[in-house]
């Protein structure tokens, strides 16, 4: 372990300036949408206080992927005619773009390649919750899709200095990447990703799936199988070479998590075979 | 200055001296194909080992090879003065071993040897197998095949 490292990790965690920020709006709506009993004119409200998000949200809205063929010309109606989990997606894809949308060093991946990786897995990950008729948590899915990697862009600076030993510990002791960023700096993506939300003020469950994205057996039964839409969804693109960088595939595809999702073989052959799909949805996102 | 062209998951590219053609795999596998006479050359990404009915070819190893080749030729390129590379193919670090999905790498690996043997290319290098995410450039000016993975580059000359 560099202790060095773990201790600059300690301080960033624990400073939430030094965290990456997003929009105040976002954490509100997002938690807004989380209670059932929202009323859809106070979202708008609240919505409509940051102009910039505004515009570029109802711009997306009106995009090849949310259009429902209607054109949106406010808050109002993109609730109504989207439904407002489709509309709080559409502000989580135009609210975290500043965040993603940019170079990671030290995972080699240059400018675009995370956040084309995100928007697939986010994508993807609805999909299959789609596909298993789990229609209720599409949007966490989708959600949780873009974001579970926005620890990588606080650890990748450590994460250059110190990738020789991560990768000899990976290959030495046959364990997966992240493991060994946990012993090598004291801390993995996720970790990091998880007190990144806490900052945001995001709900539980999107902590839960940023923290065991690799590890979805680790995370609390409530919450098992949508970490597991995400975990499914992120192993195919990072096999299919989206948004692939020097972690490489150093990861477990679980086996526990296809099986708690019901996921046949021929499933999962299929939602490979379709990424190309999933990447012109995309296209129309990014 | 270089041309760089970017070739997509499922794609297909060709050029000629002096473009660089880059692709980023995973468990899918690139075959670049050269001409060392006329220096041009092509590079397939496939996905898939083997073609189903309805897919596109660019896909699947068995089909995207010879629609490699018969665009080649198309563009005057000689059968016998063209070799290959391919790179890729690499697997999930841990699996259970009875997934389908995790074969998929060496799957492709295999196919592709398969695809190019059938239609008399040989090929003069190979980067395959393991866990690493590989970026490969194909740079048409002499062939050469440069693969970037876990943080260190190499390179393949023979032609």
């Amino acid at each position: 372990m560099h202790i060095s490292i773990k201790e600059r990790l300690d301080s960033i965690i624990s400073n939430l300036d030094q965290l990456p920020s997003i929009p105040d709006v976002v954490g509100k709506v997002i938690n807004m949408v989380n209670d059932p009993n929202v009323d859809f004119k106070s979202v708008a409200q609240e919505i409509s206080r940051d102009q910039a998000i505004t515009t570029n949200l109802l711009k997306l809205c009106n995009s090849a992927y949310f259009s429902k063929g209607k054109e949106i010309t406010s808050l109002d109606r993109a609730i109504v005619t989207l439904g407002i989990k489709e509309v709080k997606d559409a502000i989580m894809v135009v609210a975290t773009k500043a965040v993603l949308n940019r170079a990671i060093l030290g995972y080699d991946l240059a400018k675009g390649m995370l956040w084309e990786h995100d928007l697939a897995v986010a994508v993807l990950a609805k999909n299959i919750a789609m596909m298993k008729k789990d229609r209720a948590n599409a949007d966490i899915a989708f959600t949780g899709g873009i974001i579970h990697d926005v620890g990588k862009t606080v650890l990748a600076i450590f994460v250059q200095n110190v990738f020789k030993d991560i990768l000899a510990r990976v290959e030495s002791g046959g364990v997966s990447f992240q493991q060994a960023e946990r012993e090598i700096m004291g801390y993995d993506h996720q970790e990091v990703g998880e007190r990144i939300l806490a900052k945001w003020k995001f709900p539980e469950v999107l902590k839960y799936i940023v923290r065991y994205h690799h590890e979805p057996e680790q995370a609390p039964k409530e919450a098992r199988k949508i970490v597991s839409y995400v975990h499914v969804a992120n192993s195919i693109c990072l096999m299919a070479g989206i948004g692939i960088g020097s972690d490489g595939l150093y990861h477990e595809l679980s086996e526990r998590a296809i099986t708690l999702l019901g996921v046949t073989d021929e499933e999962l052959n299929q939602l490979y075979s379709d990424v190309p799909e999933v990447l012109k949805h995309v296209q129309g996102l990014s | 200055m270089n041309t760089l062209i970017n070739v997509g998951v499922a794609r297909l590219e060709v050029g000629s001296n002096p473009a660089v053609l880059r692709t980023i795999l995973g468990s899918c596998v690139g075959i670049c194909i050269y001409d060392r006479i006329k220096k041009i050359g092509g590079l397939a990404h496939i996905l898939l080992p083997n073609w189903v009915k309805d897919g596109v070819k660019e896909k699947y190893a068995d089909t995207a090879v010879p629609l490699l080749i018969a665009q080649l030729l198309k563009m005057g390129c000689t059968r016998e003065f063209m070799s290959a590379k391919i790179a890729g193919g690499a697997s999930m670090f841990k699996f259970q071993s009875n997934m389908a999905l995790g074969q998929i790498g060496q799957r492709n690996v295999e196919m592709s040897r398969q695809a190019l043997q059938e239609k008399g290319i040989p090929i003069v290098a190979e980067d395959v197998g393991g866990n690493v995410g590989r970026v490969i450039d194909f740079f048409l000016e002499d062939g050469r095949m440069k693969v970037k993975a876990a943080g260190e580059e190499k390179l393949y000359y023979k032609v």
